[in-house]
C-alpha cells in the first residue's frame, strides 16, 4: 500500500441483530474443533489409530468369538468369551490414543493461549471466562469423545452383531449404554484434566511436561505402590481409574493389575476433573483481568 | 446527547495502591489522545470501562454502565492491543472472521467484514497468509483490522505506531485519521509518540497518578500559548533592532536568532503593531505566526514538577 491511499470496500454499518452472549462458546468450541482438525499430526493421524484399533478388535472379536478369555469374576464364572472380555477391554487400547491426543491438544490449550495472547484477543470482546471454559471443555470433549466413546460403542455394536438369537441381543443391548458411560468418562479424563494441566504454565511446553509427567510417572508409581500398600492408591493412575470403572459396570475383573475400588476410581476422576476445571477458571479469570490493556 | 464515557468518581484500588482516585470526566469527540507517564492508571482505567475489574464510583461508556454491561459494551468497543494477541496458525482472514464472531456477528457477515476489514487496513491479498509469519507492520494491520470487523462505535488504540518504520507510521496515521471520517467511530489513541497526538487528535486526557489532570480539545491543552497576542516573528535582518522597537511599544520580546524573535503582544494590541513598528523602523518582516506550543510541551506542562519523570521513566 502506498502512503496515503486507503482502499475501501464501501463501507456499511452493521444494523442486523448480534448473536446472544450465550452463543459464544460455540464459536470457541468451533474453532477448537477446526484448529484441531488443521494438519495431521494433532489429531487425523490418531483418529486413523483409533480406527485401526477399532478394526483389529472388531476383526479379533469376529474371528475369535467362539474361543474363550480367562477373566477374573466374569460373567457367568471366570471364563467368558473373548468377544465379551474385549468389550470392557477395549477402553485400555483407547487410553493410549487418548493419551497421545491429550498431549497434542488438550495440555496445551491454556498455556498456548497464554504464551500467544489469545487472553487479550478474547477477552477485548464480548466473550467471558465461562464462555472460554466451556467453549474449550465442549470442543475438547467433542474430539476425545470420537475417540474414546465412538470406538468403543462401534465395539459393543460388533458384540450385538456377533449375537446368536434375538435373546442374546436383547440380553446385550445394555453394553452400549455401558459403553457410552466409559467412553464419557474416558473423554472427561483426556479432555478436562490435561486443560486443568495446561493452566498450571505460562509455557506450552512446560505444560506439555507437567501433564506427560503427571500421567505416566506419577501414575505408574502410584500403580506400583498400590500392589504392596494400599490398592486405592493406584486411583492416581488415570486409566487404571478408567479400566477400573469399565469393569466394574461390566461385572469383570482382570488379572495382572491392582485391582482399584470402584469408589476410589470414581473418586479420583471426580476429584482430578474438579481440580483440573478449577485451575482453569483460576487462570482464566486472572487472564481476562490482567490481559487487556497490559499490566497496570 | 451521550458522550463516549463518563466518569464520575471513579476509583480503583489493589490493596494498599490507589490506581485510580475519584476521576470525575466526561470524554467526548472524534480522535482523543489517552496520554499519561507509566503507572498514570491508563490501563487500569481501559480495564474498568471495558467492564473488566470492578470499581468503585461510576463508569458509563456509550450511556451504559461498564460494572454491569461490560460485555455490551465490548460488543460496540474495539480493541487495538499494543502487544501481540494473536492465534497461532491461523491467516488475518479466519483470525478476523473469529474476532466478529466472537463479538456476535453471524459467520457470513464476520467473514465479509473480515475481508473489508483487512482490505481497509492494505493486507489485500496478504490476508491469506499465516499471521505467525507477517512482519511487524503487518501484525500491526491486523490489530487494526481485528478492533475494526465487529463495526466498532469507540476504537481503543494501544500504541498503533509501536515498531513501525517512519512510512508504515505514516499510513497507519492515515488509516486512523480517516477512520471516524469513513466508518464512524471514534477513537481514543493512547501512545508515548506525542507527536502522533499532535497530528491526528483533536481532543486529549492526560493522566498522572490515577488522576485526570487534563480533559479538553489539543487547543486547549496549549492553552495560553495558543493564543493570537503570542506571535513568532522572521524578519530579513537585525531582529535585535525589532524587538528593541517593540519593547518600547510595550511588547516582550526574546530575540531567538539574527533573523527570528518571539513576541508576547501588550493587551488589546494586535498582529498590526509588528508590521507597525517594523515599517518605522525601516525593516522588512518576512515571516509571522501565532506562536504554537507543541504538545509535548504542553503535557510536560500540565505534569508539573512531575514532567521530570518522563525523562526517566517515558511516556505513555
Amino acid at each position: 500500500m502506498s502512503a496515503g491511499q486507503i482502499h475501501d470496500l464501501g463501507y456499511k454499518r452493521y444494523v442486523g441483530s448480534r448473536r446472544s452472549m450465550g452463543t459464544r462458546w460455540r464459536v470457541i468450541m468451533r474453532h477448537q474443533i477446526t484448529s484441531a482438525w488443521a494438519g495431521w499430526w494433532r489429531f487425523k493421524l490418531w483418529l486413523i489409530a483409533a480406527l485401526l484399533t477399532t478394526t483389529s478388535v472388531s476383526a479379533v472379536m469376529y474371528f475369535m468369538h467362539d474361543r474363550r478369555l480367562k477373566m477374573l469374576g466374569g460373567i457367568g464364572g471366570q471364563v467368558v468369551k473373548i468377544a465379551d472380555g474385549l468389550v470392557p477391554l477395549s477402553a485400555m487400547f483407547y487410553c493410549k490414543v487418548g493419551f497421545i491426543v491429550s498431549l497434542t491438544i488438550s495440555a496445551t490449550v491454556v498455556a498456548g493461549d497464554l504464551q500467544s495472547g489469545a487472553f487479550t484477543f478474547y477477552f477485548a470482546r464480548s466473550v467471558r471466562p465461562v464462555d472460554y471454559v466451556i467453549g474449550k471443555l465442549a470442543g475438547l470433549a467433542v474430539l476425545l469423545a470420537v475417540i474414546m466413546a465412538a470406538g468403543p460403542i462401534v465395539l459393543a455394536g460388533v458384540r450385538l452383531g456377533l449375537s446368536e438369537n434375538l435373546d442374546e441381543l436383547i440380553d446385550l443391548l445394555p453394553i452400549l449404554a455401558k459403553q457410552l458411560a466409559v467412553g464419557a468418562v474416558g473423554t472427561v479424563i483426556y479432555a478436562a484434566i490435561p486443560l486443568g494441566f495446561s493452566a498450571l504454565s505460562t509455557s506450552r511446553r512446560n505444560a506439555l511436561a507437567i501433564w506427560a509427567a503427571y500421567y505416566v510417572m506419577i501414575g505408574s508409581m502410584a500403580s506400583g505402590l498400590a500392589f504392596v500398600t494400599w490398592p486405592a492408591l493406584a486411583a492416581i493412575d488415570l486409566p487404571a481409574s478408567l479400566q477400573a470403572i469399565s469393569l466394574h459396570l461390566f461385572d469383570q475383573q482382570f488379572p495382572g493389575r491392582a485391582n482399584v475400588p470402584i469408589s476410589a476410581a470414581l473418586i479420583s476422576v471426580l476429584g482430578h476433573t474438579a481440580a483440573a476445571i478449577a485451575a482453569v477458571v483460576w487462570r482464566i479469570r486472572r487472564a481476562q483481568q490482567t490481559g487487556v490493556g497490559g499490566a497496570s | 446527547m451521550t458522550g463516549l464515557f463518563e466518569l464520575d468518581g471513579l476509583t480503583k484500588r489493589y490493596g494498599a495502591i490507589t490506581a485510580l482516585d475519584q476521576v470525575t470526566a466526561a470524554v467526548d469527540g472524534r480522535i482523543i489522545g489517552l496520554l499519561g507517564p507509566n503507572g498514570a492508571g491508563k490501563s487500569t482505567l481501559l480495564k474498568c470501562l471495558l467492564g473488566l475489574l470492578p470499581y468503585q464510583g461510576q463508569a458509563r461508556v456509550l450511556g451504559l454502565e461498564a460494572a454491569t454491561d461490560g460485555a455490551e459494551i465490548r460488543d460496540r468497543v474495539g480493541y487495538m492491543p499494543e502487544q501481540e494477541s494473536f492465534l497461532s496458525g491461523m491467516s488475518a482472514v479466519e483470525l478476523c472472521t473469529y474476532a466478529g464472531e466472537l463479538s456476535g456477528l453471524p459467520r457470513s457477515e464476520a467473514m465479509q467484514r473480515a475481508h473489508a476489514a483487512l482490505y481497509y487496513a492494505g493486507l489485500e491479498e496478504k490476508r491469506y497468509q499465516p499471521v505467525d509469519g507477517y512482519s511487524t507492520g503487518m501484525k500491526q494491520r491486523v490489530k487494526l483490522a481485528q478492533a475494526l470487523v465487529h463495526d466498532p462505535e469507540i476504537l481503543f488504540l494501544d500504541e498503533p505506531t509501536n515498531g513501525l518504520d517512519p512510512q508504515s507510521r505514516e499510513e497507519m496515521l492515515a488509516l486512523i485519521v480517516e477512520l471516524p471520517v469513513r466508518r464512524g467511530c471514534a477513537i481514543v489513541l493512547s501512545t508515548h509518540l506525542l507527536p502522533d497526538v499532535d497530528r491526528v487528535c483533536d481532543r486529549a486526557v492526560i493522566m498522572h497518578r490515577g488522576a485526570v489532570r487534563f480533559s479538553g480539545s489539543i487547543d486547549e491543552l496549549r492553552g495560553a500559548r495558543g493564543r493570537d497576542s503570542e506571535l513568532a516573528v522572521a524578519v530579513k535582518a537585525d531582529a535585535a533592532r525589532l524587538a528593541e522597537a517593540l519593547t518600547a511599544a510595550g511588547a516582550i520580546c526574546r530575540v531567538s536568532s539574527p533573523i527570528a524573535l518571539e513576541v508576547d503582544l501588550p493587551a488589546s494590541a494586535t498582529s498590526q503593531l509588528v508590521f507597525a513598528t517594523a515599517r518605522t523602523a525601516g525593516l522588512q518582516v518576512r515571516e509571522l505566526a501565532v506562536r504554537r506550543e507543541s504538545v509535548e510541551a504542553a503535557f510536560l506542562r500540565v505534569l508539573g514538577d512531575d514532567g521530570a519523570l518522563r525523562a526517566q521513566g517515558g511516556v505513555t
